[in-house]
């Protein structure tokens, strides 16, 4: 006996199987990515000029937020805090297994993510 | 539902946010962007840790592109799924050569039910019927049947007219359909 080719439907089945299989990233991926935005904002943000600017004049340009960030050193010093909390939220939703995709998770739990990673200004007044 | 205000933000908004310096939209937009970017970049080059540098690359380029973002010009998830799209033809392409069965086999050992297992077998033979196709048959078909999108926005990701996104994927399933005969049986389909 031969089999026939599959059909609409049976194909249809395979997709939807390959759709149910959605392999999460790991946290270390996650955490890497995390790493490059912050270096990648700290490269926008801090084009290098050949003399740095009076702290007046940065001031006036950069504006206060730049000037703080800066101040208790850069994007970069931000990476690790940012990058531990998606790392510490990460493990958290991924350990125990099969969870579920992590925007369902993040939307049907107590906490989001502003609960582990304190907003930016609290960075900054703690610096 | 307690929803972070972030949350609920478009990608391209977050993206803006980024871009002026908002650390909080960055980390929104990797829990976000990440899984999909990974799982797509998986599926067109069936190797997990080459998919891996892949969704690292295009995040680091939606990261550099974010400052001089133009707003309404596109929508981020279709730039992205375009970068990923031309880093993994890059790789392809750098692999061609290569036998097809050097190609890495999805692990089939899937602990659980039967029916878990099956599913598992007729991902792993869906993806390497999909493998065998011409990259942009492949393309087309996992990002109109498995990523669920429409034909213009396919189009837009492949750069090409929606005619011949439909046309790709039409004949994507036909050669699907032809390389999975004889498997039916052995993937739970039984002719009654």
């Amino acid at each position: 006996m031969t089999d026939p080719r599959m059909n609409d439907h049976e194909i249809e089945a395979l997709f939807a199987a390959a759709r149910a299989e959605r392999a999460e990233p790991s946290a270390a991926l996650m955490a890497r990515i995390m790493d490059d935005a912050m270096i990648a904002a700290a490269e926008a943000a801090a084009p290098r000029p050949v003399a740095p600017r009076p702290v007046a004049a940065q001031t006036g340009r950069r504006g206060l937020l730049a000037v703080l960030v800066a101040a208790i050193g850069g994007w970069p010093a931000l990476a690790g805090v940012a990058t531990a909390g998606v790392f510490g939220l990460w493990i958290g939703y991924a350990g125990p297994g099969d969870v579920g995709t992590l925007t369902a998770t993040i939307l049907g739990s107590a906490y989001g993510p502003n609960d582990l990673v304190p907003s930016l200004d609290t960075y900054l007044t703690e610096g | 539902m307690p929803f972070d205000a972030a949350d609920q933000d478009t990608d391209e908004a977050l993206l803006l946010a980024y871009g002026r310096g908002d650390a909080r939209a960055a980390r929104v937009l990797t829990l976000r962007l990440t899984p999909w970017v990974l799982a797509y970049a998986r599926r067109l080059l069936r190797d997990a840790a080459e998919a891996e540098d892949v969704a690292q690359e295009a995040m680091l380029r939606l990261w550099r592109i974010a400052p001089d973002w133009r707003s309404g010009e596109a929508k981020v998830t279709t730039w992205l799924y375009r970068v990923v799209t031309n880093l993994c033809t890059d790789r392809l392409r750098r692999r061609r050569g290569a036998a097809l069965d050097a190609v890495p086999e999805p692990v089939d050992d899937s602990p659980g039910a039967e029916t878990r297992l099956q599913q598992a077998a007729r991902v792993a033979a869906l993806d390497a019927a999909l493998a065998g196709l011409p990259d942009r048959q492949r393309q087309a078909v996992i990002l109109r049947h498995i990523e669920g999108l429409s034909n213009p926005e396919i189009a837009a990701i492949l750069e090409i007219g929606t005619e011949a996104v439909e046309s790709l994927t039409a004949r994507g399933k036909r050669a699907l359909a032809q390389a999975l005969a004889g498997r039916r049986e052995e993937l739970g389909f039984d002719d009654d």
